[in-house]
């Protein structure tokens, strides 16, 4: 069985973990979101027009809960994962009956959680700003879910992957934090010139960002149904990085 | 607590053979070990660094992939019954590596977890662990804010937190002051009088000579002799174990 004890001890243990350091993993991202809108939505945002119809507040919010439900995650497992092997202890978890597929399910959804529980916060953040109208609280939990889930699970195969610590912030700051950035948060891709636009389909946080304000909102830049299966594809094959950084990454099982 | 020795129906602890293990930058770890351990021995495997000892170890426990080979664990293919089999075994090893975030009962819980043992046992066991091992009053503490000494206990305790059948003990008390070594080796012969099977690595010969029933020395990735301490020191004609490893190790060089 997948979900026996030893895999939910290493998930509770996972949970622990970052409920243990809430001053670095959930308090500063609700504290930046407070920033970008006050600073975006207050401060610029009465001078920026609607988009799609949206004031612009309100046309953000998703996208920078989902950023944030992104970069949570995969900063939880990264160096979560990271730190274990650097100090060695997952050698305690590796040694056990657990199997690998287990090991990095539990990483995996720790990591989920976190970035979920960040997401859900900075909603909360938001709704003095904007009040509460989701048009698809359903599309919109499945999507935060999916997308923590992807980004939890490329954490796991960096951690497992790298062996300085470097290697886990030059990917923070070199892939996630631009990709996040450029995934359409603050603008609609049809205000990119159109090479821009295009290299915007091939970031994954877009996909992620544009099919979470279609569920908020009700407006996105794609057909958001594809957008949906497209994050599917990308959960699973995340996963299977992960697993497969899992087994076979540096330092691991020599 | 370890009742099944398994002794009776011969099936040995651990049997190993033609276990081979060369590393990406081409070093040969091992080299065709084949070693037998019967259930309830206390045995010694002794070797200069580098020898392989941990490797072995590391290749029974899957946190190294031998390229050939085969280990069992009383019966249990190491491999393919990897659940079964690394349940059976316990590990304290050579570095130290509690998970910081941790506090002393947690780490014995959470160890306890991994295993599949359930809540109240768990808490039943690391209460009795953390008395033994003199870490009552510390089980609140995080680990990464123990001594040296202490954290070393915890790692005792939580290889015997699943009541393994097997304890690996790898250079348990290297930089351990006497007080502890004394009440470890105390401990650990109960534990072996009880019908657990153990398996030490060490670089003091004398305490190796003193607690095991069996020696193998391995050197170069194979294993140059094995058998009693006095089977050994007669085989070569000296008088203590030290002079048998000098011999075996300086022979082969």
């Amino acid at each position: 069985m997948l979900a026996e004890r030893p895999f939910q001890t290493l998930l509770k243990r996972e949970i622990l973990r970052f409920m243990r350091v809430w001053m670095q993993t959930i308090a500063p991202t609700l504290g930046t979101a407070l920033l970008y809108l006050t600073v975006f939505g207050i401060a610029l945002g009465t001078r920026i027009e609607e988009i799609n119809g949206v004031p612009y507040l309100e046309y953000i919010l998703p996208g920078i809960a989902l950023m944030n439900v992104v970069t949570g995650s995969y900063m939880n497992t990264s160096s979560s994962v990271f730190d274990a092997k650097r100090e060695r202890y997952i050698d305690e978890v590796l040694i056990s009956p657990m199997s690998d597929m287990q090991i990095t399910l539990a990483y995996t959804l720790g990591g989920t959680l976190r970035g979920v529980i960040v997401g859900f916060g900075v909603f909360l953040v938001g709704i003095p700003f904007v009040g509460v109208s989701i048009q698809n609280p359903a599309l919109l939990v499945l999507i935060g879910v999916l997308s923590a889930f992807i980004f939890s699970a490329l954490g796991v195969a960096v951690g497992a992957l790298s062996n300085r610590i470097d290697h886990i912030s030059l990917m923070t700051n070199v892939v996630i934090q631009p990709l996040a950035f450029l995934g359409g948060v603050f603008y609609s891709v049809d205000m990119l010139p159109s090479g821009l636009r295009v290299a915007t389909f091939f970031n994954p946080i877009f996909h992620t960002v544009d099919a979470a304000r279609f569920a908020a909102l009700g407006v996105s830049d794609l057909n958001p149904y594809p957008a949906v299966g497209i994050v599917f594809v990308m959960a699973g094959l995340a996963f299977s990085g992960a697993w497969l950084a899992i087994s076979k990454g540096p330092h691991l099982r020599l | 607590m370890n009742g099944s020795s398994n002794g009776s129906n011969g099936t040995p602890a651990l049997m190993v053979e033609d276990l081979r293990k060369t590393y990406r930058d081409g070093f040969v770890a091992l080299d065709g070990v084949s070693l037998e351990v019967g259930a309830g021995k206390f045995f010694g495997l002794l070797g200069p660094n580098g020898a392989g000892k941990t490797t072995l170890i590391n290749s029974i426990v899957s946190l190294a992939r031998p390229d050939s080979g085969k280990v069992e664990v009383f019966g249990k293919d190491a491999h393919a019954e990897y659940k079964e089999a690394r349940r059976m075994i316990g590990v304290s090893p050579q570095e130290i590596n509690l998970d910081k975030f941790l506090t002393v009962s947690e780490a014995l819980t959470y160890h306890a977890g991994y295993y599949g043992v359930p809540k109240k046992k768990a808490k039943a066991r690391a209460e009795e662990l953390l008395e033994r091992f003199a870490l009552a009053d510390k089980r609140k503490s995080r680990v990464n804010t123990l001594s040296g000494g202490m954290k070393r206990r915890v790692l005792f305790a939580r290889a015997l937190m699943h009541d393994p059948e097997l304890l690996f003990l790898d250079e348990p008390t290297a930089g351990v002051d006497i007080e502890l070594r004394h009440s470890l080796w105390q401990y650990v012969r109960e534990l072996n009088q009880g019908g657990l099977t153990i398996l030490l690595t060490t670089h003091y010969l004398e305490e190796a000579e003193e607690l095991c029933e069996e020696i193998a020395l391995i050197n170069a990735g194979s294993i140059a002799a094995q058998g009693s301490s006095r089977d050994l020191k007669e085989h070569y004609g000296v008088s203590s174990i030290e002079d048998v490893y000098l011999r075996v190790i300086h022979d082969a060089r």
